[in-house]
């Protein structure tokens, strides 16, 4: 069935690395829900700019774009650790309990590594943005590293997350895949 | 190796990884990164996250999050219940009122939120009850308002019909013009089959309801109105020109936040966080998904197996309505397992060239998809309307919300096929509106 379980967060027990990671991701949450709120208002202030005032509004449109972005990666985490990225998990159900556990840790080895290399090469991505000092080509030249920013950052914090959750699975604190 | 048989392999195991309960986004990328690393080594990863990272930057995606506040902002009140009760209030001479109102408000508050769940757990919270009381089969109090509930993907705003739009560079206002028609007719037949399955039943005292009077029926009006103005607004500001669809949306989601934070009172910070983050969380699951399905496509396309199955199917020359019918089962099949936004995230960059070369209008498949992904919450395994009305009503068995349920899966297969035999139904309104399409 594909799920999205909005009542289920991710299970920290007291254990303190756990506690920790949850906190980090929750922040990021607030962080990317700040981001699209700053998104809103942008949007709102450019078209008030625009057909109240006839002015000309040159920065928003790629601000708002890098906000989007900014607040999809940065937001990963928080919605790992809601459960809130969308599966379907008809083999796990239809698994025995020893089978199920060993499937929740298969997928999660492969998505550690697929977030891994994804953290890895959005850092080198970075650095050469920064080392190079490239610009957007518009008006406003942005430094590129700074939106590029949120691809190791982004993908740095579901790292931890996805961490986080193979660990609460493998010491029993969570169940594989938060199926009762 | 050859690409259709590659293509047949990537099939596979797609459906292997994305059925191991690993989530929709997270699924695709490991099948890119894997047949990348097969095919052109693990230099080639290196592109991913260009790729993502260009997926998303697109002004046109920032519509996304604005759609979901809005509808967030509107769900996190009362004014489903509001709708019901004015509807009900609206429609007390029309036979069977409360069936006919319990459809209208689902279609209303749907296209309002933009939620097939929300809906349903809004509007079937009151109306379940309500119709089970006055004497409404179970099935049909339960099948009206699974089926309901799916209308938000295809009345506008619909924020599947603005994926749709990104994913396939078509205009997205037109894509809501397409869904009007289309969504009442759904309506209608839905509406007929209640009417008849409840007189069927021979319960014709249901069919009677409770007079209001004036001071009761206009009492309601200024708790419902002003979220209909908005969207009637945004929509309007949308085909008069004057702002893009991303544009108007945030200042529909800024007005949506402001009067459910002054007409619903909603003042606290936790109740406004609930919005936030309910959107957030929404939004960011629609936009990873996007982003990874670009990572995907990319690599399909760079292992030639798009194009591949492409020249296959316009190879194997068949009749264009039973390449349709083809498409449809396919897409009725995906949409049974996977939520709509995945399946054409996946789907549109394959299909739609060779839909368009058979001569398919995209902005009429569009309607065709959509209504094939609503069958798709109302049919098991994964129908998540079922479970919803299952939650909201765990007396009614699920095996009853199926069976009320699938003569609404009927009434959408009737729908598919009128629209095949007539295209205008679709296509009418936005020529009408933006002049023929190019």
């Amino acid at each position: 069935m594909a799920t999205q379980n909005s009542a289920v967060l991710a299970r920290t027990g007291d254990n303190p690395f756990l506690r920790t990671v949850a906190a980090l991701s929750t922040l990021a949450g607030w962080c990317a829900a700040a981001m699209i709120v700053i998104s809103v208002g942008i949007t709102c202030q450019m078209i008030f700019v625009r057909f109240v005032l006839n002015g000309s509004t040159y920065w928003q449109t790629e601000a708002v774009t890098y906000l989007v972005i900014a607040a999809t990666l940065v937001g990963l985490p928080y919605v790992q650790r809601l459960r809130g990225h969308v599966n379907v998990d008809l083999i796990p159900l239809a698994l025995r309990p020893r089978a199920r556990f060993i499937l929740s840790m298969l997928t999660s080895a492969l998505s550690i590594s697929i977030v891994a290399v994804m953290l890895w090469f959005g850092y080198e991505y970075w650095h050469f943005a920064w080392d190079r000092g490239w610009r957007s080509d518009t008006i406003w030249a942005v430094p590129l590293w700074i939106p590029y920013l949120a691809l190791p950052l982004g993908f740095g914090l579901l790292l931890l997350q996805l961490i986080a959750d193979a660990y609460a699975v493998l010491t029993g604190i969570d169940k594989p895949f938060s199926l009762e | 190796m050859d690409p259709l048989l590659l293509g047949g392999i990537v099939a596979i195991a797609t459906i292997l990884v994305l059925f191991s309960g690993v989530s929709v986004a997270m699924g695709l990328m490991i099948v890119s990164a894997a047949f990348l690393i097969l095919f052109d080594g693990f230099g080639s990863l290196e592109l991913m996250p260009e790729i993502f990272f260009g997926k998303l930057d697109n002004f046109a995606l920032l519509a996304i999050p604005m759609f979901i506040i809005m509808g967030a902002a509107i769900a996190s009140t009362r004014a489903g219940a509001d709708l019901y009760e004015a509807l009900e209030r609206w429609l007390t001479r029309v036979p069977g009122g409360l069936v006919i109102s319990n459809l209208g408000a689902c279609a209303l508050f749907s296209a309002m939120s933009g939620s097939s769940p929300a809906t349903c757990a809004a509007i079937g919270k009151m109306g379940i009850p309500e119709m089970r009381k006055r004497g409404y089969p179970d099935g049909i109090s339960a099948g009206s308002i699974a089926a309901g509930g799916t209308l938000g993907i295809l009345i506008p705003p619909s924020v599947t019909m603005i994926v749709y739009g990104i994913a396939t560079e078509t205009s997205i206002g037109r894509l809501f013009l397409a869904g009007v028609i289309p969504g009442l007719l759904l309506v209608s037949l839905f509406m007929a089959w209640s009417l008849y399955a409840t007189l069927r039943s021979g319960n014709m005292a249901v069919l009677s309801t409770r007079r209001y009077s004036w001071s009761e029926k206009i009492e309601v009006l200024p708790r419902v109105l002003p979220f209909i103005a908005i969207i009637i607004g945004v929509l309007y500001a949308m085909y008069g020109g004057v702002a893009t669809p991303s544009e108007t949306a945030a200042v529909g989601a800024l007005l949506c936040l402001l009067i459910a934070m002054v007409i619903y009172k909603l003042w606290s910070p936790v109740a406004i966080w609930d919005v936030l983050r309910d959107s957030t969380k929404e939004s960011v699951m629609i936009l990873f998904i996007i982003a990874a399905a670009g990572v995907f496509s990319y690599m399909l396309s760079s292992l030639f197996i798009t194009q591949s199955i492409a020249e296959w199917i316009s190879a194997l020359d068949v009749n264009r309505w039973v390449l349709l019918a083809a498409v449809n089962v396919f897409l009725l099949v995906a949409g049974f397992f996977l939520p709509p936004v995945a399946v054409i995230l996946m789907a549109a960059p394959i299909l739609l060239p060779v839909i368009t070369a058979a001569g398919f209008d995209p902005i009429w498949f569009a309607v065709i998809l959509t209504i094939n992904m609503e069958i798709g919450l109302i049919s098991p395994p994964v129908g998540l309307n079922l479970y919803v009305i299952n939650g909201i009503a765990p007396d009614i068995s699920l095996r009853t919300i199926l069976v009320g349920s699938l003569p609404f899966v009927a009434c959408m297969v009737i729908a598919i096929l009128l629209l095949c035999l007539f295209p205008g139904l679709a296509t009418w309104l936005p020529d009408l509106v933006m002049g023929p399409a190019i």
